[in-house]
């Protein structure tokens, strides 16, 4: 398969077409879910997903080390090019890393004006000006403050570019229901407003629903036909 | 005598120029030796020993002169090694790094935390080496112990504790107090070197109560006894903050800092404790070799003599007796007249000298037991060459030596320079394996290879000030490869039949690029038949392989290529080794022309580490260099950017670095990959070969 047609039928444009636009410039979306369930590898495959269609993408994390997050990054593009038979799968590999950049902050109290620096510096000076999505793995929204969150959406609409964010709601400190009525994150109640698309996953049966529970102005429950593969955590059809 | 390895430490002392570093060492090897001497000699016959000033001064001409230098402290044998004075990333520096167990880093009272503080610091945090720190010149104008442990924790990330109060500062510093002990420490400087303890003064003890108790706030992290104890309010037994100071410093969580003087004989023996008592002994530290009979896994060291021996060699030296090798020795114990094995070479040889070096003496010994630093004579290795004993093949080090990726041209100014530069090249090439160097048939130049611009300059500067060469050096060059992009069939037959005896030879092949696997060059014959004759096939490889040596885009190796020879033809007369020979080579240029060749270039992995405020300037360095930014890591007021880079790019970078970081920011590098070169930089690459090979020839 090549390139293009790849992207064209990656399971993904569902996500897209089920959405009103998806995550787009200017838009906040959050991959959530409890631990260890594939909140990670979910928003790396959108992130290769982007990177495919020759877009430059920013991975921001929290994690002592960056290794196994390119890691991670190497195993979907592996999956990804031999499930679908990618011709020249080793120069798109080439020419896709090019255009990602993984910044990583060690310390979980590093404030977000200090994250959003150092992406402006990275974006103005290193050549990544053309990003247009930011992936941000292990943000801590029970403990963000609106002003926070605030920020992120504002440098989405000056810089142009969509950011996804991962949401463990399922955290030891969180009393309670994890989810509300709607299906909703209970952590991430106070920033509705802000966010524009919320995506749950869930483990049933054999494979990982992603369900769509905040799509901009509507809130619903839908069960989208995607589902997560426990095996090579790739998103698939349903 | 066998030693109690749990009380063996081996150090290194860490510092900034200028902070006392080599002051400190002399100290140190002084009190040991004086105080052990005292103590030998009261031991035998109970008379104390006594030393004048005039005898201080004749001994103030200790210094460390070798590698690594054994004293005692109260029983407690201390290999002090030599850390080089260069903090550049050399293999010289990670060996020295690699061998020693824990660290004194120096500051001093006035200069605070500097450039080099910093880098030095990084380099052990890099090796994870538990460390203490000594703020060191206290008798000096401007002293401020209390302002450099700020910084410690401020500039250097440390848990920086201070475990004494200066006992008056610049001229009146007389001692410190003990904040473990709460006893104030005097060093009177008289003729026994000894310290007097004392009750502490008025005047300081509410400081010293204070800094009392942050320093047991501190230390209750590493021990729930001592932190229930200062919770409940209770006496606090001093064994039990030893305890907690031990623990947090072996797990690099906690540096306690000293204070002191060693210029003026002031904090030198509390050092000492400090090192005996939180410093990690061998058995403390795990160590891993790699299995080479197990592809190179990896396999823990435990600090057991019983076990077969296991050493690295770390340092060569050359002595009026020859070649002394410094020795770590990781498991097991070494015998004089034992038999080991150098797992580089898989020669065996015997131990004939084993020593010990003292800071004014060599001591020949019969064994050493595993942790311990001691030095072979006579021994023909490299240094990184590790020594097994049993049936063991491991290696301290990989045995993977990659490709040098960086030539210079080096000229000796006159014949004793010449014969100087050949002593330094050959003792080079021993010490460093990454380090190459030959002859130019071209040119009949000397030419040096290496690792990077930075390696080759460490060396030259070597070959000037050590062994004293007088020789200039060329532009660098970088060393490129070539390679194909696709597999082609190809014909060739090489023809000469008219007079004389004549040669024939045809050759069918596939030449083909290697993707998945390391191997630069593989061959095949398909021949059937004998379609070319059997002793022929050789000949086919060895044209190839001639081939190879020389691409036609910019002369340089090709790599990953496999040849398949299909078919041919000979003839009965005219068919020869040469002519076969021949036609492989021509083939293969042939062949080579159509398999779409490209220049491939060294790409390094280059790791730029400097203070966030700089990182914007990091990033665009990086940027305008072709570089492309795989991560960066930014943890408190530093950030580390991870990047890779051609190679070419690279010249120059230290000094442009320095300047758009206020000197604040420092890298290094490492080769990672050789990387196709885009086209818009090969094509000028080839044209530049081109009027090079034209100017060559015209100038012929």
């Amino acid at each position: 398969m090549v390139k293009q047609e790849l992207i064209k039928k990656s399971p993904l444009r569902k996500l897209d077409n089920s959405t009103r636009g998806g995550v787009g410039e200017g838009n906040i979306g959050v991959v959530a879910s409890r631990r260890g369930i594939g909140k990670t590898a979910c928003l790396v495959h959108i992130a290769t997903d982007k990177l495919m269609a020759g877009k430059h993408v920013i991975h921001v994390s929290y994690s002592k080390r960056v290794d196994h997050i390119i890691q991670w990054y190497e195993d979907i593009f592996t999956e990804i090019s031999r499930k679908r038979d990618l011709e020249n799968a080793m120069d798109i590999h080439d020419e896709i890393i090019q255009n990602r950049v993984i910044m990583n902050f060690n310390q979980q109290g590093t404030s977000v004006k200090q994250v959003l620096a150092g992406i402006t510096a990275m974006m103005e000076h290193g050549g990544q000006a053309e990003t247009s999505a930011l992936f941000i793995d292990g943000f801590d929204f029970t403990k963000a403050s609106q002003d926070d969150v605030k920020a992120y959406k504002e440098f989405a609409v000056q810089k142009k570019l969509g950011i996804w964010f991962t949401d463990d709601y399922h955290r030891e400190d969180i009393d309670g229901p994890v989810l509300n009525s709607k299906g909703i994150p209970t952590n991430l109640e106070s920033f509705l407003d802000i966010i524009d698309v919320i995506v749950t996953l869930k483990a049933e049966k054999d494979y990982l629903h992603l369900y769509l529970v905040k799509d901009h102005d509507v809130f619903l429950s839908k069960d989208l036909p995607l589902k997560l593969d426990p095996k090579s955590l790739l998103i698939a059809d349903l | 005598m066998s030693l109690d390895i749990t009380k063996m430490r081996n150090i290194g002392i860490s510092a900034h120029i200028d902070s006392g570093k080599t002051t400190l060492s002399e100290r140190i090897l002084f009190f040991c030796q004086k105080i052990h001497a005292i103590h030998e000699v009261r031991g035998k016959d109970g008379v104390g020993a006594t030393m004048d000033s005039m005898e201080l001064e004749k001994e103030r001409g200790i210094t460390i002169a070798s590698a690594a230098t054994n004293v005692t402290w109260k029983d407690h044998p201390i290999n002090i090694i030599d850390t080089p004075g260069h903090v550049d990333f050399t293999i010289e520096v990670e060996r020295a790094l690699r061998v020693l167990d824990g660290a004194i880093l120096v500051l001093c009272s006035v200069g605070g935390v500097q450039s080099q503080s910093i880098t030095v610091d990084r380099q052990l945090k890099r090796y994870g080496v538990p460390r203490i720190a000594f703020v060191n010149k206290t008798d000096r104008t401007g002293a401020n112990p209390y302002r450099v442990r700020d910084q410690l924790e401020e500039k250097l990330g440390l848990n920086a504790v201070l475990m004494q109060v200066p006992i008056g500062l610049e001229d009146a510093h007389v001692g410190v107090v003990d904040l473990v002990t709460m006893k104030a420490l005097y060093f009177d400087g008289d003729e026994t070197y000894a310290v007097r303890e004392a009750e502490i003064p008025a005047e300081l003890l509410s400081e010293a109560e204070e800094k009392r108790e942050i320093m047991l706030e501190a230390l209750s992290m590493f021990n729930d006894d001592l932190m229930e104890k200062v919770m409940e309010g209770d006496d606090i037994p001093v064994d039990l903050i030893h305890d907690a100071i031990r623990k947090g410093t072996l797990a690099n969580e906690l540096v306690p800092v000293y204070i002191g003087s060693a210029y003026k004989n002031k904090g030198v023996q509390p050092l000492l404790d400090a090192v005996i008592r939180y410093l990690p002994a061998p058995p403390d530290i795990t160590n891993k070799a790699l299995d080479l009979d197990n592809n190179e896994a990896e396999v823990i060291l435990p600090s057991d003599s019983s076990k077969p021996p296991v050493a690295l060699a770390f340092k060569l030296e050359d002595g009026q007796y020859g070649q002394l090798t410094y020795i770590r020795i990781y498991q097991g114990e070494i015998r004089k007249g034992s038999e080991l094995f150098n797992v580089r070479n898989q020669r065996k040889f015997k131990v004939g000298r084993l020593v010990r070096m003292h800071a004014s003496s060599m001591e020949d010994i019969s064994e050493a037991s595993c942790g311990d630093i001691v030095a072979l004579f006579g021994i023909d290795c490299a240094s990184g060459d590790t020594f097994c004993g049993g049936d063991l093949n491991l290696s301290m080090t990989s045995m993977y030596v990659p490709n040098p990726v960086i030539s210079l041209s080096v000229k000796a100014k006159d014949k004793a320079a010449s014969d100087k530069m050949a002593k330094a090249l050959n003792r080079f090439t021993k010490e460093d394996p990454t380090f190459r160097t030959y002859v130019d048939p071209e040119t009949n130049d000397t030419i040096i290879q290496g690792m990077g611009e930075l390696h080759l300059d460490v060396y030259v500067e070597r070959m000037r000030r050590e062994y004293k060469a007088d020789v200039e050096t060329g532009a660098p060059q970088v060393a490129y490869r070539e390679a194909i992009s696709k597999r082609v069939e190809w014909e060739y037959t090489h023809k000469k039949q008219t007079g004389g005896s004549g040669q024939y030879a045809k050759i069918l092949g596939i030449m083909e690029p290697i993707t998945d696997s390391e191997d630069n060059y593989l061959f095949e014959s398909l021949v059937k038949g004998g379609n070319i004759p059997t002793e022929y096939i050789p000949s086919c490889d060895k044209g190839f392989r001639t081939a190879m040596e020389k691409g036609s885009l910019l002369s340089f190796p090709v790599v990953n290529v496999k040849m398949t020879v299909v078919d041919g033809a000979s003839h009965a007369v005219d068919s020869s080794d040469m002519a076969f020979q021949t036609a492989a080579l021509m083939g293969f240029r042939e062949a080579y022309k159509k398999a779409g060749p490209v220049i491939l270039e060294p790409i390094m992995k280059v790791v730029v580490e400097g203070p966030t405020e700089f990182q914007g300037n990091i990033f665009g360095s990086i940027n305008q260099r072709r570089g492309m930014i795989v991560a960066s890591h930014e943890e408190g007021v530093n950030c580390s950017v991870e990047a890779e880079v051609p190679l070419s790019e690279m010249f120059g970078y230290s000094t442009s670095l320095r300047s758009s970081t206020q000197g604040k920011a420092e890298f290094t590098m490492e080769f990672a990959k050789f990387s196709k070169v885009p086209q818009s930089i090969a094509d000028e690459l080839i044209k530049k070969a081109e009027e090079e090979r034209k100017a060559g020839k015209q100038g012929r």
